[in-house]
């Protein structure tokens, strides 16, 4: 998916987008911004949804709100202008939205134009929604789940009524992956016991909806935080019926990630601003400079998403653009496989190879391809 | 007396819950702050690299990243022995990346999170009852401040046009920031040292160029005066008598204009910040202004006893010189640390007088009160006990209780500005004070975030166009042996007020202790253990749920407006941490 972006878009431009194939239509994705996606195909996309109305309800678990944040950047269109233009009711969303839960003497009170819980539950009764995750789920402790609770459930409780009558889920962010941070490894991680949606780390036996007995298909948009385009662009591909629920299985990798936006044969490293100075052997050991950051710990070669050609906020840089190492935030073991941050790979676990040596030599263009995987086989020997 | 509880009070960055109890006249007579969610946070960070923190520790808020990432990084400049030799610009570089986030994060607060409650149906019922004035003033804040997915009486409502428009404002300033720190949020740049990142006289352009547009929603939206003008006249001005009279001469004048017509439009020069100087207020409005209602909002939101409270700054924004003095004495940096009296009475901040009490949280401790680098938390862990409907006397909250000199703490804009004696917010406060108001109030804790948020983007210019030279050192090299059983302490400014890290590392170098109180625990805090409660809770505590109108216990927007005035960030507020590290692997430490 590194080359031929321009071009593709160019033709793009003049197919009449939903008549499309799901394999150009998910192609076209990856090629596009938000922006450009929304953009240019709104007149279909209106004509197409024609009154129907498409609900979300977005809930938050154990999170920090960056991934609202996230979507909030998105560009050109922002939020309201793409829900606007997907013709979405954004039915509730904790940090966006009027209602509270308002209780007198321990009852409900108020109507659901004010009382998120009262919503909530109708919105649940109605069902015909898609469900959108922010935060991962504490089962601790003791399964009870009670590390959090919200309007006096526990959010274990809330997720599973939600997702019950949901038809998707998506999950956005790692916490709501995998668990992310929450589920780092340290001495309360056995107490807390943070889970995914549909994973906990790499382990989809362990997802929350298994542990609550219920079968719904997920998408994962991964990333601390997700990037507005992956998840404004998969709502759409999945409002649009492009991806149907049936087809899920058939563009996601086996964590449950688009493919499109986290190409399994594609990673960081392949379009990083800095790649040239990793081609010509030349690393940066001291933050502030313009080389490639390998040596202070960048895991760009192992993070599969499409950062490289798409970058972040509009564009405008992506982390090693800043002089900061790509701490593969996508991947599922997320933080856990990409500490310690400022230290190389080779150096933390892999049976020691000299990158120094192989790099400097690696300037044909087929060894430059292999890049670090490479690096990696030779040093193990294969 | 009726139990009101606002669960979720959504809203804010994190879960959190209200419970009050309320006599037939609407009055709030007792009151508990609880922090709902339990994440394990900085426990991750023991016996890892001391670098990763930065990095880390920003995943704790996602809406102030930046504001963890810079508390950290002072820790860790501090803990490698650097922090007096970081070159000017890169601390230019980052004063501007988190003057950018300040502002961004205020005017989400400001738009997106406060101001939709101005937009509740409590108003319309008082205002439309006003006659021509009154239904033109609701129209305006309906026209204004609705939020997303809104109805009133199974009606759709618009979407405000101050909301609509504020959303691509904050857009573009996170653009701005990620434009030199690679991202936003969860940006890369922070290390110790200095800054991964030097801006080019390219990203220089392109940074006022955000300026300016972001200038240009100011002049729309936010403030039809002329901002020189305005800053002129409240920051630089000679007195805090003058700031204030020259605002209100000019709402004065405002009003003037208006009467005849009832035209409270931004066209006619009112803009959100001059709606709410002149509607917010009690004081103002009415008894200043002659106007015929106002939302009341200086009445809620007050301390009755001056004497159990203070407000808190650890100071931010470095001055551009290299280096800085990690303590933060008053006057080391551009907003000074210090600390004012309930009674507007100023004292130096000295870290050594934080204590926290875990007596009303969820924690079994042996000893309470102790300083934060000594403390002692572990967590219940027995579900059957997480319950938050105990009352006052009760464990109630994941949150503990950060202390002053032994009484709670205000943090955030409102103590900011009072510590750097800002002239329009310290007349405001000493005027409510004369006339028998609390300084402290929904009104001037709003009031101080917008004024913060127009001298940031005056200091901001000054620092990219003036102050940052892109041909400067951006770094010096931090040798990691330096962290060998050594300790540091970063003190900054998160835009909801002072945030602290500490950091400590064992003879390998390794992190032993990572600790952080954040602006979330000193805000939101429960009782403490003589019984003193948090800031919130006190101000909850004698203030009506209805500022205006009759007493309704099924939309008490008196409590929404007070909850989310603190600007919440219940994600910061409750972490856990670690003293002991692997010697004690059922103590836990949480803030």
């Amino acid at each position: 998916m590194s080359t031929g972006i321009k071009n593709l878009v160019r033709t793009l431009d003049s197919v009449d987008f939903l008549k499309m194939d799901r394999r150009t239509f998910m192609k076209a994705l990856g090629a596009m911004g938000a922006a450009t996606f929304l953009g240019t195909y709104k007149s279909e996309i209106v004509s197409a949804l024609e009154f129907a109305e498409t609900k979300l309800v977005w809930l938050h678990g154990s999170e920090c709100t960056g991934c609202s944040e996230s979507v909030l950047n998105a560009g050109n269109p922002d939020l309201v202008q793409a829900l606007q233009k997907l013709n979405v009711n954004l039915a509730f969303h904790e940090t966006l939205c009027a209602q509270q839960g308002i209780w007198n003497d321990g009852k409900l009170v108020n109507t659901s134009e004010l009382n998120s819980e009262i919503l909530l539950e109708d919105l649940y009764k109605e069902g015909k929604y898609f469900l959108v995750v922010e935060g991962s789920i504490p089962n601790g402790p003791d399964g009870s789940g009670r590390y959090l609770v919200i309007g006096n459930k526990t959010f274990k409780e809330s997720l599973g009524e939600a997702a019950k009558n949901a038809i998707a889920v998506i999950a956005v962010g790692a916490c709501a992956c995998w668990g992310g941070i929450t589920s780092a490894d340290s001495e309360v991680a056995k107490d807390t016991d943070y889970r995914g949606v549909a994973f906990a780390k790499e382990d989809s036996s362990k997802g929350m909806l298994k542990e609550l007995g219920i079968d719904k298909p997920v998408i994962n948009i991964p990333g601390c935080p997700a990037h507005p385009d992956w998840v404004l662009l998969t709502l759409g591909a999945v409002i649009l019926g492009k991806i149907k629920l049936e087809d899920i299985p058939s563009v996601v990798d086996d964590y449950g990630r688009p493919m499109v936006f986290f190409p399994p044969d594609h990673t960081v490293h392949e379009n990083c601003p800095r790649r040239g100075y990793y081609d010509r052997g030349e690393f940066d050991t001291e933050v502030g400079g313009e080389k490639c950051l390998w040596k202070l710990g960048c895991k760009a070669p192992y993070s599969h998403a499409d950062c490289g050609i798409r970058r972040w906020n509009g564009s405008v840089s992506m982390c090693t653009q800043a002089g900061g190492p790509c701490i593969a935030c996508v991947e599922p073991g997320f933080p856990d496989s990409s500490r310690p941050l400022y230290v190389e790979r080779e150096d933390v676990g892999i049976a020691g190879t000299n990158i120094d040596t192989v790099a400097k030599v690696a300037v044909g263009a087929a060894a430059v391809a292999a890049g670090v995987h490479a690096v990696r086989r030779m040093g193990k020997g294969e | 007396m009726v139990n009101v509880t606002v669960d979720p009070l959504t809203r804010i960055e994190g879960h959190q819950r209200i419970s009050t109890e309320v006599g037939a006249d609407g009055f709030i007579t007792d009151a508990q702050s609880s922090s709902l969610i339990f994440r394990g946070f900085e426990r991750i960070l023991q016996n890892q690299d001391p670098r990763d923190a930065a990095f880390l520790t920003q995943r704790i808020c996602g809406v102030c990243p930046l504001s963890h990432g810079l508390a950290s990084t002072n820790a860790l400049d501090n803990l490698y022995g650097v922090a007096e030799s970081v070159p000017k610009d890169a601390l230019m570089m980052r004063n501007i990346f988190q003057g950018l986030n300040m502002v961004a994060s205020h005017a989400t607060h400001i738009y997106v999170l406060f101001g939709p409650d101005l937009a509740n149906p409590a108003y319309k019922k008082v205002l439309t009852t006003l006659g021509d004035t009154g239904n033109a003033v609701w129209k305006e804040m309906v026209g204004r401040f609705a939020p997303i997915s809104y109805k009133m009486d199974g009606v759709a409502v618009p979407v405000g046009s101050s909301y609509l428009a504020a959303i691509p404002e904050k857009k573009r300033l996170q653009e701005a920031i990620a434009l030199i720190a690679g991202r936003m949020p969860g940006p890369s740049s922070l290390y110790p040292g200095g800054y991964t990142y030097p801006a080019t006289v390219a990203d220089i352009t392109k940074l006022s160029s955000y300026y300016l547009q972001v200038m240009d929603f100011v002049s729309k939206h936010t403030l039809k005066v002329d901002f020189n003008t305005w800053i002129e006249n409240t920051y630089k001005a000679s007195s805090p008598q003058k700031a204030v009279s020259f605002v209100t001469e000019h709402l004065t004048d405002l009003i003037n204009k208006s009467t005849s017509s009832n035209d409270f439009s931004k066209d006619a020069g009112w803009g959100d910040v001059e709606f709410y100087a002149a509607f917010g207020s009690e004081l103002v409005g009415e008894k200043i202004l002659g106007l015929p209602a106002s939302l009341k909002h200086d009445t809620i939101g007050g301390y009755k006893d001056p004497s159990k409270i203070c407000f808190v700054a650890y100071g931010g924004y470095y001055k551009y010189k290299d280096g800085y003095d990690p303590k933060s004495p008053a006057g080391d940096r551009i907003f000074t640390s210090g600390v004012v009296s309930g009674k507007l009475e100023y004292q130096k901040f000295d870290p050594e007088k934080i204590t926290e009490s875990t007596a009303h949280s969820f924690y079994q401790n042996s000893v309470n009160d102790l300083a934060p680098a000594k403390g002692e938390t572990v967590p219940l862990t027995d579900p059957s006990k997480i319950v938050y409907t105990g009352g006052s006397n009760s464990q109630y909250s994941w949150d503990k209780a950060p202390r002053y000199d032994g009484i709670a703490g205000e943090v955030g804009p409102l103590a900011r500005m009072l510590n750097i004696k800002e002239p329009l917010v310290t007349g405001l406060a000493q005027a409510f004070n004369e006339k028998g108001y609390s300084a402290a109030n929904v009104y001037t804790r709003m009031l101080a975030r917008m004024q913060e948020t127009a001298i940031l983007a005056y200091e901001l210019l000054n620092w990219v166009t003036v102050d940052y030279n892109p041909n400067g050192k951006i770094s010096v090299p931090i040798d990691l042996n330096a962290a060998k059983n050594n300790s540091g302490m970063g003190l900054w400014e998160a835009p909801r007020g002072a945030l602290g890290h500490w950091v400590s590392a064992g003879s390998d170098g390794k992190v032993t202790n990572y600790q952080c109180i954040v602006p979330g625990s000193w805000l939101m805090s429960p009782r403490d253990s003589k019984g003193i409660p948090g800031p919130l809770e006190q101000s909850l505590i004698g203030s009506k749920i209805n500022p205006v109108g009759d007493v309704d216990y099924t939309n008490p927007v008196g409590i929404f407006h007070m909850g989310r005035s603190y600007d919440p960030c219940i994600s910061c507020a409750v972490h856990t941490i670690d003293l002991t590290g692997k010697n004690a692997p059922n103590t836990l430490r949480i803030l």
